[in-house]
């Protein structure tokens, strides 16, 4: 193998699962910690995509710095939304399916209510701009620079989150929760705080990775949905309420879906990507880093 | 769907408002003409269809009820009442809707939905009830294998817009400006169709296809075909793309740094939001073409109250003009013929109708008076470049760097 394909193989593959892997760790918080399957997960990156286009087409501001907003106020609106919804659902339902089911269906509302507003605020037309739109040389091969900075933000974010659960008292926290919620409750740790931190930073992360995917795609109100299927197959490639198996999961699927790019043709790329979920299934159904 | 039921309320309530002033007074203030289609306003083909139809749609029945009506031959004006909702881009959707619109609503006329795969499933419904249909954004082949008695197609269908694209690289070769032609094509009917009539066109003019490749629709990276295409030497880029890919495809190719003398693409190119995407987007040449300087009676009116009317949007730069041609002529044959629709029909078939978008001639269904075009953006405004005897400007090749 040549070694410039080796590099854009890998390069581009990490660029990807980069992007992946931060969507799909915000949705594995939210259903590891709340067993609240979020559909309108995607949203909110699309909300986060079109904050930072307008921002920056309105006022100048460096892509980049929108994250400091974007990720606040979709924080903040996280927090309002599981007073506001998501804690009631979860203090109405007295069992786990019918938890399951419920926010289910009052995610799919969310979904229509924010395309729909989105739809209203920036209308159908694609929108976009260009930001870091120049060739970034490596290795004897080129890279567009916008996708670099991005996956490098979101890498950098994913590993920072990492880090911060396994070394705070609140990460000590949110890992006991997930691992044996009633455990967690009889030592004395705030659930009902916690979900809403959670369910708010998951949302946060989503929004980021919007800002982040503006930089490179046109945007559409209805772009969100195709990322909730990847962040879903990327927590069930890596196993529920795993974070390390989300961003492993999500660099795997995205040099899976590069490989088969460069090594075979575009067209297989969504083959490859749920063969290779298909197989991890059949081997080990709990997922690459599920117990 | 608020947008269209908007609308659609707000014309109702202005209709029941004003029915106690006009009541006594005129006779002549008939029952309107009552039109009805879908449309998506939400969905994958809202972007296409709210860029090219819809603006067209309400600018057409603003001007027609302010000159007083629809003329419908032996009644006088009558004005017109549209009847839709947003398909939300489903095709299932619509289906449902053209039938309701037959058998339910009764309405006088419909207009089409956006897009081939749209038409392609509610033109047997429309012509199931004899309703004649105008597509101005259906391209495929397979309309005149099917050959729907009531549907008519305004764009060039896919042989001879790419004998088109063939002729103009031919003659760039004898000019010794290109020497060996990429193509890239997205897997979907439009894509799929154009490459097959891409292959013998190219042959035949005697080119080199030096690769071609195809991608899924919805492809998010596309720079490993770019930087193929690069190694492969190639200097002129065929894109046969769809809008989001069309964006991606331009943006890339600057990104791994390819700027091939001549870069081509498809649906999208020929939309303002292109050129103002890609600062001018200089040089860059697209599938088919129209701008306000063809010599066509009611080119530029019709450029301006677009412009007016839409908050300064423009027309796209291709099939927004047979859209408004494709409304010309139904309010052209309804002045002739009155809402009787077989005779629609027979006049459809019979006559040469002279458009914004220049002259219409249906054989079969199929228009055969526009030939097959290339548009290049040039210091704004998108020329058309080929063939000479329809062109604006002259090719410019190579083009210009990327922005």
């Amino acid at each position: 193998m040549k070694l410039t394909l080796l590099v854009d193989v890998v390069g581009a593959g990490l660029m990807t699962g980069g992007i992946y892997a931060l969507v799909a760790l915000g949705l594995n918080l939210q259903y590891g910690l709340m067993r609240v399957l979020n559909v309108a997960h995607g949203e909110f990156l699309m909300v986060g995509a079109y904050l930072t286009y307008s921002l920056h087409t309105a006022w100048g501001v460096n892509p980049l710095l929108t994250l400091l907003v974007t990720g606040p106020a979709a924080f903040g609106a996280g927090l309002v939304l599981h007073r506001l919804l998501y804690a009631r659902l979860v203090a109405a339902s007295d069992s786990r399916e019918a938890l399951e089911s419920r926010s289910l269906l009052l995610s799919f509302g969310l979904l229509f209510v924010l395309q729909n507003a989105a739809l209203l605020l920036w209308s159908a037309d694609l929108k976009g701009y260009s930001y870091l739109s120049t060739p970034f040389r490596v290795l004897g091969t080129v890279f567009p620079a916008n996708r670099v900075v991005a996956a490098c933000v979101a890498l950098g974010l994913s590993v920072g989150f990492y880090l911060v659960l396994q070394r705070s008292l609140m990460g000590k926290a949110v890992r006991a929760l997930m691992q044996e919620p009633e455990g967690a409750q009889l030592v004395g740790i705030d659930v009902n705080r916690l979900h809403g931190l959670c369910f708010g930073i998951g949302i946060a992360m989503s929004a980021v990775t919007g800002s982040l995917v503006s930089m490179l795609f046109e945007l559409t109100p209805f772009i969100g949905l195709p990322y909730t299927v990847t962040a879903l197959v990327v927590v069930i490639l890596g196993g529920l309420g795993n974070v390390m198996g989300s961003l492993l999961g999500g660099l795997l699927l995205g040099l899976v879906e590069t490989a088969s790019v460069y090594l075979v043709a575009s067209d297989v790329r969504i083959i490859a990507s749920y063969a290779v979920l298909s197989l991890i299934l059949i081997l080990k159904p709990s997922g690459l880093f599920g117990r | 769907m608020g947008m269209r039921r908007r609308e659609f309320l707000k014309v109702a309530a202005a209709g029941a408002a004003a029915a106690p002033l006009l009541h006594g007074r005129a006779r002549a203030q008939a029952k309107p003409v009552r039109i009805g289609y879908t449309l998506s306003a939400t969905g994958p083909y809202s972007v296409g269809a709210q860029i090219t139809q819809a603006p067209n749609y309400t600018l057409w029945q603003e001007q027609v009820n302010a000159r007083g009506g629809l003329a419908v031959k032996g009644e006088g004006r009558r004005p017109i009442e549209f009847i839709s909702i947003d398909d939300r881009s489903e095709i299932e959707t619509a289906v449902r809707f053209y039938e309701k619109l037959a058998t339910d609503d009764k309405v006088d006329l419909m207009l089409p939905p956006w897009g081939s795969a749209m038409n392609f499933a509610i033109a047997p419904v429309a012509s199931k009830y004899g309703y004649p249909l105008l597509g101005p954004t259906a391209i495929s082949a397979k309309f005149r294998e099917l050959a729907i008695p009531y549907f008519y197609t305004f764009l060039v269908q896919p042989e001879g817009q790419m004998k088109a694209v063939a002729a103009l690289l031919k003659d760039l070769k004898a000019q010794g400006k290109i020497s060996k032609v990429a193509v890239a094509y997205v897997n979907d009917l439009f894509g799929i169709e154009l490459n097959a009539a891409a292959g013998p066109a190219l042959k035949e003019a005697g080119l080199e296809v030096v690769d071609t490749k195809s991608y899924p629709l919805g492809a998010k990276d596309l720079s490993p075909l770019l930087k193929g295409f690069k190694a492969a030497g190639a200097d002129a880029f065929v894109g046969l793309t769809y809008p989001p890919d069309n964006i991606l495809v331009t943006s890339q190719a600057k990104e791994v740094d390819w700027n091939p003398p001549v870069f081509f693409t498809g649906v999208g190119t020929a939309f303002p939001f292109y050129r103002e995407r890609f600062k001018g987007a200089e040089g860059v040449m697209g599938i088919g073409g129209w701008n306000p300087k063809v010599k066509f009676a009611g080119a530029r009116e019709y450029y301006d109250a677009h412009v007016k009317k839409h908050q300064k949007k423009e027309p796209d730069r291709w099939a927004s003009a047979f859209a408004y041609a494709s409304l010309q002529i139904l309010e052209k044959c309804v002045g002739e013929v009155g809402l009787d629709r077989p005779k629609i029909k027979a006049m459809l078939d019979a006559t040469e109708f002279q458009t914004v978008a220049g002259p219409i001639k249906f054989a079969r269904g199929e228009n055969v008076a526009t030939p097959g075009m290339v548009g290049q953006w040039q210091k704004g405004e998108f020329e058309i470049v080929w063939p000479r005897a329809w062109a604006t400007g002259a090719a410019v090749v190579p083009k210009a760097p990327w922005a």
